[in-house]
């Protein structure tokens, strides 16, 4: 059947074609293989495609060997389409032409065959960069699949070691509501953790004084720590807390709170608590044994005093100037007895840690009047004079009155016994504030201080460092004075380290010394070491 | 009012020389001295003798001297008799305690001599009843 399309048409569209179309021939050897071909007829577009111009009937081994050198597979195809007739497509790069082509290959005839080339590199080009995105999207997606893993594992972790931490522990939000408790919580106030979520702290983990009164909200270490502003460890140290447990019993507690800070707010806290019978049981015991050895070692020597002053007192018959004497030396030796064991007792409950410090609202001038007033009698006999200079206004300060009077007591002491006899003391108080100086020392916070002074034998250069160490005692001291036990400033230090107070002083040999204690108008305070406790 | 002389006192103390050591101090003074060696025995001679003044050891075996001191407090008289505490104890927050609930008047100081307790005694004795 004739076509009524003009030849015209056909060479328009052969000429114009944006494929590159080559009719070619294949050329068989003796045996009938394909060895070569020619191209018979070829557009423009081929031509340009391949580089060549004037292709008509050259041989593929002349005209275009680079490329049946570099993509041999093409030929076999030819030859195979040629032979079988059978239509053929692939997509390849060919080198020589740094081109990918998409060759289609029909037979029109026997031993005939026709390729159209189509130049598909951009195609390609897009298609790699899409693979290339698609593989990175995937690395992407692998490192953050890897990465949520990582952090879900760490979460995990870090939940796995908050729950299993050998203490008692409760999160809450910023409004105080309960996030989290861990096992050993749940154990200590037999609650579980679902049950108590979104509830109340002070109801999760209610506490009560000593007396069973329940601690008020605003007391509670977990409110102290959620209204903090800054990193602060609130610790129930010396208070004797209790915490409820469901069934109503109730078990000595020791909690620290902390708020958890994010930015500048106040997220939440933390109080990690735990249950301290054994300690308080401990503690009990080393104040019971501190007491009774105590008195144990303080009574012989107490005995023989008695006696000494009743020989001496000539109630038990008139003694001789000998007898006197030597009853007399006994006296003296006892007292340095009594001295070392009251000082050692103090010594141990200081290093025990049967050391607690109890404070109460004091008016501190009244306090140091007081403690002058007893010693008044003894600086009379010395003939000593006595100044003082108070402050003028009423400063209540929270103190351990005991521990505040065994310190004054003692540098009290000190400035009589190593005064002598037409000397000065001179007692003096001041309040101090953050920043200013006194007696060469800078002031880190409003304290009162009081500075006791004395026109006595002072301590030798080469020795003031070793002044505050246990059994020092200075060799001009040692000298005028044999009977101090070296315990004296040891101990007035340990109280102050221990209490947030501060001591120091100045002093001339043969000139006098000046001794300062400052103790923040905070109060005395409880201090574990370098960390700060505020008391809840 | 009761006069020093011939007062009698009750030194409840369990150590032997230093209760004796008191009790003779006392007596030179014109004292009339009675003793018990714990607070048991204390109680029960408070009760039967009445003495003017009480002089109490706190660490002493079978009954300590708080406890005495507790329930001689319960009984009508006891309410009002003066006690005077020796100690060598250092445990003033117990004894601080005790201060406050008015069981007892006196603390002596650990580091005390005789004449000072003697000095005491007298001064508590001189005291009106209703100072209590």
């Amino acid at each position: 059947m004739k076509l009524k399309v003009p030849e015209t048409f056909y060479k328009l569209l052969f000429d114009n074609m944006i494929d590159g179309l080559a009719c070619c021939q294949m050329i068989l050897d003796k045996q009938g293989q394909p060895v070569d071909f020619i191209y018979v007829k070829t557009n423009k577009s081929f031509e340009k495609m391949i580089g060549l111009k004037g292709a008509a009937g050259k041989k593929a081994t002349e005209l275009t060997p680079k490329i049946t050198e570099s993509n041999s597979e093409l030929f076999e195809i030819f030859s195979q389409v040629s032979l079988t007739g059978e239509s053929k497509r692939i997509e390849t790069y060919i080198k020589p032409l740094l081109s990918w082509f998409s060759i289609s290959a029909f037979s029109p005839k026997k031993g005939f065959f026709v390729i159209i080339l189509e130049d598909i590199t951009s195609r390609k080009k897009t298609e790699k960069n899409l693979e290339n995105e698609k593989a990175a999207a995937r690395n992407v997606l692998e490192d953050l699949s890897t990465e949520k893993t990582k952090v879900e594992i760490a979460k995990a972790k870090e939940e796995a070691i908050l729950l299993s931490i050998g203490n008692g522990l409760i999160a809450t939000n910023e409004t105080g509501k309960v996030i989290l408790i861990n096992k050993i919580a749940e154990k200590l106030l037999d609650k579980k953790s679902r049950e108590v979520v979104g509830e109340n702290f002070s109801e999760v983990a209610p506490m009560e004084d000593e007396k069973g009164v329940p601690i008020r909200t605003e007391e509670h270490p977990i409110n102290k720590a959620l209204s903090a502003d800054k990193i602060i460890t609130v610790a129930t140290i010396s208070h004797d807390y209790y915490c409820v447990r469901k069934n109503k019993t109730r078990f000595p507690v020791a909690i620290i709170a902390t708020p958890v800070i994010l930015g500048r707010k106040v997220i939440g806290a933390i109080g990690v608590f735990q249950d301290v019978t054994k300690e308080r049981e401990v503690d009990r015991l080393k104040s019971e044994f501190i007491s009774l050895a105590s008195h144990q070692l303080k009574t012989p020597p107490t005995i023989i005093k008695l006696l000494a002053e009743r020989l001496l007192g000539n109630k038990i018959g008139e003694l001789t100037k000998g007898q006197r004497e030597y009853i007399g030396d006994i006296s003296l030796a006892n007292q340095r007895m009594i001295d070392l064991v009251n000082a050692l007792l103090d010594m141990s409950r200081i290093e025990l840690g049967a050391f607690e410090l109890r404070t109460t609202k004091k008016d501190v001038c009244e306090v140091i009047r007081s403690i002058i007033d007893e010693s008044r009698s003894i600086i009379d006999q010395k003939h000593l004079r006595l100044r003082i200079a108070p402050l003028g206004k009423k400063v209540e300060l929270m103190l351990d009155e005991t521990l505040f009077r065994t310190i004054i007591n003692s540098l009290i002491t000190n400035a009589i016994t190593y005064t002598p006899a037409g000397g000065e003391i001179e007692v003096t108080c001041r309040m101090v504030d953050k920043g200013q100086k006194i007696g060469g020392n800078d002031i880190v916070e409003t304290s009162f201080v009081v500075i006791i002074s004395d026109t006595g034998y002072g301590i030798p250069q080469s020795q003031q460092d070793k002044v505050f160490n246990r059994f020092f005692r200075a060799d001009n001291a040692r000298e005028k004075n044999a009977n101090g036990t070296g315990l004296g400033l040891y101990i007035v230090k340990s109280i102050l380290d221990r209490s947030n107070g501060l001591i120091w002083f100045s002093s001339r040999e043969n000139k006098g010394s000046m001794f300062y204690v400052a103790i923040p108008l905070t109060g005395m305070r409880a201090k574990a070491g370098s960390q700060e406790f505020v008391d809840g | 009012m009761t006069e020093d002389k011939k007062a009698k006192i009750l030194i409840v103390e369990d150590e032997v020389i230093l209760s004796k050591t008191c009790a003779d101090g006392l007596s030179d003074e014109g004292f009339e001295v009675l003793e018990a060696r714990n607070g048991k025995e204390g109680l029960e001679l408070a009760l039967r003798e009445k003495p003017d003044l009480i002089l109490l050891d706190l660490l002493m075996p079978v009954m300590d001297g708080l406890t005495m001191a507790s329930q001689l407090r319960l009984d009508d008289w006891g309410r009002n008799v003066p006690i005077i505490i020796l100690t060598n104890l250092s445990d003033n927050n117990k004894i601080s305690e005790a201060l406050k609930h008015g069981i007892f008047d006196f603390l002596v100081k650990s580091d005390w001599k005789l004449a000072d307790m003697i000095a005491r005694v007298k001064e508590r004795l001189s005291k009106p009843p209703e100072q209590n």
